[in-house]
């Protein structure tokens, strides 16, 4: 019989792979379950990268495919960062992000930022 | 509770404890299944999705799937899932489910019963018998092909059943075939952990394999140094992570693989023990013949027909710089290095789809990358069954189960034999492969198309055959042709059905499927099928009993006994063709255990179902150990590791079509392909699939997160040709070949970054079918079609609208 009773070692899972997902069907719990501002606030999109799917070592290019600001998202080796001084906060990437826990996160913009003159107008 | 619920909810609990009597039948402890603390039932199952067979974890709460997660302790995927995986479950809970059978009555699709829906069939089989075609699927569970297998070849004696994999890993076959003598890949996944370079020939895992993927990658997180090189005709997502990137012009890859081949011999920097010991050469029987076994070759005329494919020659031809075929080149020669080459559909739908297979293994062969762990070539399978269900059990046209084909007579006696039927009832002559099935289907009887019924079960033909006008549609206007589809949703294919049946999906029925490194896993049904859903297998057994109780003399079998019969362990035969009684064994254990015997006789034994009960799946040959342990294989016809090898002989091509346990080394030309770009469709169309849709998205689309991460199909066009066309992002573009039209969004550069004079359409989407433009010309050898390259025309169209991109 195939002997399956050995715990699982961390090396033996992927090495990027913090702890596996869950995916509840029903909820889809969102990391910080803090509201999300309304649109009148100037906001920002931050990605968690603990649940973002190309973090972890997957493999996802929804956000930064489908952001309508040229630039605010940018990839290296698969990996988005969102580039505070370029992102409008219009949620999309939100939105669209297909993690089983939604990794990103749209927050009210520190006061600091919306001040510096470098969204595109 | 009024009457209507409380009949519907007694009726679903007796079912619910039918199918956990059926568990309980499996005859031993199940270690996978246990309840969490939110009263969270959780089972294993492969994931419904890709050929790579990753291992879910499967939460029911209930009656329904309420969570997924990857499995920790499933070999292939290591606790991780891509983005479908994550979203399997959803796919359950689709709202337009189909839950009962419909005929179609003047034009529109009326429900009907279940008895009525089968008679429909039975007595559309018994009238014209020969007439009558399966149409399966790689996502068939071995079970399910197994049935059908014997149903239409034993039962009707009539060869005409075949699977999509035909569309889809029919060359790889043949390339192993007439290489090794035997199908499937010698190696395993566990070469990826182990190879220092992994080559993608015309291979995007990036979004096809994606687990796969992360797992070469993920070495490189680690420290591991793994040197990647991408041979495409576009820029993938997985280009972003390769350290070459080498593109060709569409069909030059035949020259490339060549071309290294040839570097070795010129400079002597080949492996010539291992060739000497190993291998033999093997060229087609004349210039025109592409069939599969050629002939014997001598090294010198081999190295003389290899001497045109010099590093300069090759580079005009396939555009690739001298200095990158150089590189190339040296990986092979270089004996410290560890490669292993994965393909898929780049390779395999391919209008020479055997030569470039066998070319990829010549060049392993020739440089000795071959049977030690991280070097070996591998092709990858796009379904989760194409291996377990297409080649092992034989589903294809031409074969029988366990590696065996109805052209030999001792190969029909063998299965006559395991099914008590009486000799000569298999038919010796091959069956119609799947573009020939449906050509006949749609073209009028008077005109010779001899198939009137089709049986579609578990794919999507009406969005996923080549040429679409010319293999489905035309079929509408033939009133005596008559198609059968089993599926779980509204498809293109059930649009213009006849009778649909509507389907159990995934952990709704129980299933054995096997994987693309050999490895077959079972799981059990976990939840009830919605309404009036059914298991396939059901249905197929279901229409031989109604066959047998109408005369039809093929259904029983050389005692009298009807085909399907298996017994309780009282020993009572149980009318599981009656869905009452459907549950009251495990029809998929009995029908597994039919089948097991016969993968022997090529050493592809699978092991046996009370063991793949509590195991991820296991890779064939699996054998029995002296102390009672199942072992499985890594790497075939090695001494290290195949317990089929003779001792002494370090390798041993045991299958050998040359009798002499070798391998052969083909040589194949460079044939241009069946059509090239031209005046009139200057620009090259290529068509595959996406990350967050799986095939022709039918399940997929279901899910809201994968359905609004790619909502619609879209052209990739390059820059500079959209811009000489004036086209901008989301502008509507008419392509056009000569099969027909479609007009979709524009996409500059897109995923692929497509080279000037091509485009890229994904095929996932069933409101723009790509597939009514491409070419069904196919292999000479595999008869599978080539859905990568043809020639189409690029307009932009209604210059005024814009359409959201994806
Ligand atoms: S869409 Fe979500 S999961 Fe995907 S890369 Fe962006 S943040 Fe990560
Ligand atoms: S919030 Fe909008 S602008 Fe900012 S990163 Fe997301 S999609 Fe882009
Ligand atoms: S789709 Fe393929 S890669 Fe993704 S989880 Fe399923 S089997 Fe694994």
């Amino acid at each position: 019989m195939v002997d399956r009773s050995q715990p699982v070692s961390r090396r033996g899972l992927f090495g990027a792979l913090v702890r596996p997902f869950t995916r509840h069907l029903k909820e889809r719990p969102v990391a910080h379950p803090e509201e999300i501002p309304d649109a009148d606030t100037p906001r920002v999109a931050i990605i968690q990268g603990r649940f973002c799917l190309a973090y972890q070592g997957g493999v996802c290019f929804t956000c930064s495919e489908r952001c309508p600001e040229p630039g605010a998202i940018t990839t290296q080796q698969g990996i988005p960062t969102i580039h505070a001084d370029l992102c409008t906060g219009c949620g999309i990437c939100h939105d669209l992000c297909p993690a089983p826990v939604n990794a990103i996160l749209v927050k009210a913009k520190p006061p600091t930022q919306t001040t510096e003159p470098s969204e595109p107008s | 509770m009024n009457t209507m619920e409380r009949r519907d909810f007694l009726k679903l609990s007796a079912m619910a404890a039918a199918t956990a009597a059926a568990q309980a039948k499996a005859g031993v402890e199940r270690t996978a299944l246990h309840k969490d603390a939110h009263g969270i039932r959780w089972d294993k199952a492969p994931c419904r999705f890709c050929g790579t067979g990753c291992h879910v974890k499967v939460g029911v709460k209930g009656g329904r799937v309420v969570a997924i997660a990857g499995a920790e302790d499933a070999d292939v995927n290591k606790g991780l899932l891509c983005v479908k995986g994550y979203h399997v479950g959803g796919i359950l809970y689709g709202k337009d489910r189909l839950t009962t059978p419909m005929l179609r009555k003047e034009g529109k699709l009326e429900p009907i019963s279940w008895d009525e829906a089968i008679t429909v069939i039975a007595e559309r089989i018994y009238k014209n018998p020969q007439k009558f075609a399966f149409y399966g699927s790689g996502q068939w569970t071995i079970p399910e092909g197994y049935a059908a297998q014997k149903f239409i070849k034993g039962g009707l004696s009539n060869n005409h059943i075949d699977p999509n994999a035909r569309l889809c890993m029919a060359s790889a076959v043949t390339g192993f075939i007439s290489t090794y003598g035997v199908d499937e890949p010698a190696g395993t996944y566990d070469d990826l952990d182990n190879a220092s370079v992994v080559i993608f020939w015309g291979n995007n895992p990036a979004e096809m394999h994606p687990v796969l993927f992360s797992r070469i990658v993920d070495r490189r997180s680690r420290g591991e140094k793994v040197t990647i090189i991408d041979i495409g005709t576009r820029r993938t997502r997985s280009t972003e992570f390769a350290d070459h990137y080498l593109e060709f012009r569409p069909q030059t890859d035949l020259a490339i693989a060549n071309c290294i081949a040839n570097y070795l011999i010129e400079n002597d920097k080949y492996d010539k023990a291992f060739v000497e010991k190993y291998c033999n050469f093997r060229i087609d029987v004349d210039d025109k013949t592409r069939d599969l076994l050629g002939k014997a070759s001598t090294f010198e005329e081999y190295k003389a027909k290899m001497s045109t494919y010099t590093l300069e020659y090759t580079s005009q031809l396939s555009g690739v710089s001298v200095e990158k075929l150089t590189m190339l080149c040296e990986t092979f020669a270089d004996s410290k290095q560890l490669i292993t080459s994965l393909w898929c559909m780049g390779v395999n739908q391919h209008y020479r789809g055997t030569a470039m297979n066998r070319l990829l293994h010549g060049i392993h062969l020739l440089s000795g990358q071959f049977g030690k762990p991280g070097a070996a070539p591998t092709s990858l399978t796009g379904q989760p069954s194409a291996c377990g269900t297409a080649r092992e059990v034989g589903t294809l046209a031409h074969a029988l189960p366990g590696g065996r084909i109805v052209a030999k007579p001792e190969h029909r006696a063998d299965c006559e034999k395991a099914w008590n039927m009486a000799p000569g009832t298999i038919n010796e002559k091959p069956g119609y492969h799947t573009v020939l099935m449906f050509e006949k289907f749609c073209t009028p009887t008077a005109e010779g198309g001899d198939i009137d019924t089709i049986l579609v079960q578990v794919t999507n033909p009406g969005q996923t055959l080549p040429n679409l006008y010319k293999l489905f549609d035309a079929k509408k206007d033939l009133a005596d042709k008559f198609l059968i589809v089993s599926e779980v949703y509204p498809t293109a294919t059930t649009e213009i059905a006849d009778l649909v049946l509507p389907a159990a999906l995934w952990v709704e029925k129980s299933g054995v499927y096997g994987n693309s490194e050999r490895r077959t896993q079972q799981w059990f049904k976990q939840v009830e099928p919605p309404g009036g859903a059914r298991e396939d297998v059901w249905m197929t057994i279901a229409i031989a009993r109604k066959l047998y109780d109408m005369g039809y003399p093929g259904m029983k079998d050389k005692d009298g006994k009807f085909i399907f019969s298996y017994k309780d362990e009282q020993g009572n035969e149980v009318p599981i063709w009656d869905y009452a009684h459907f549950n009251d064994i495990n029809v998929d254990k009995a029908l597994y255990e039919e089948y097991r015997p016969l993968t022997h006789a090529k050493h592809k034994n699978v092991a046996p179902y009370d063991v793949l009960v509590n195991a991820h799946g296991l890779r064939w040959p699996v054998v029995q150990t002296k102390d009672g342990n199942w072992r499985e294989t890594r790497f075939r016809f090695t001494e290290a590791d195949d317990p089929f090898v003779k001792k002494g002989t370090g390798l041993q091509f045991y299958h050998s079509t040359t009798n002499d346990d070798k391998a052969q080394i083909w040589f194949c030309p460079y044939e241009a392909a069946p059509e090239e770009p031209n005046k009139e469709y200057p620009f090259w169309l290529c068509t595959g699939r996406v990350l967050e849709h799986w095939h022709t998205g039918s399940m997929t689309m279901r899910v809201d997160q994968l359905r609004k991460a790619m909502p619609k199909a879209y052209v990739e066009l390059n820059p500079k040709d959209a811009a000489d066309k004036g086209i901008n992002n989301g502008d509507l573009v008419k392509l056009t070949t000569a099969r027909g039209e479609i007009v979709l969004p524009a996409w500059i550069n897109g995923r692929a970054q497509p080279p000037r004079g091509s485009v890229f359409v994904p095929f996932f989407d069933e409101k723009l079918l790509i597939n009514r433009l491409t070419l069904d010309v196919t292999c000479p050898v595999s008869k599978e079609p080539d859905y990568k390259k043809c020639a189409t025309k690029v307009e932009k169209y209604n210059p005024t609208e814009k359409q959201p991109l994806p």
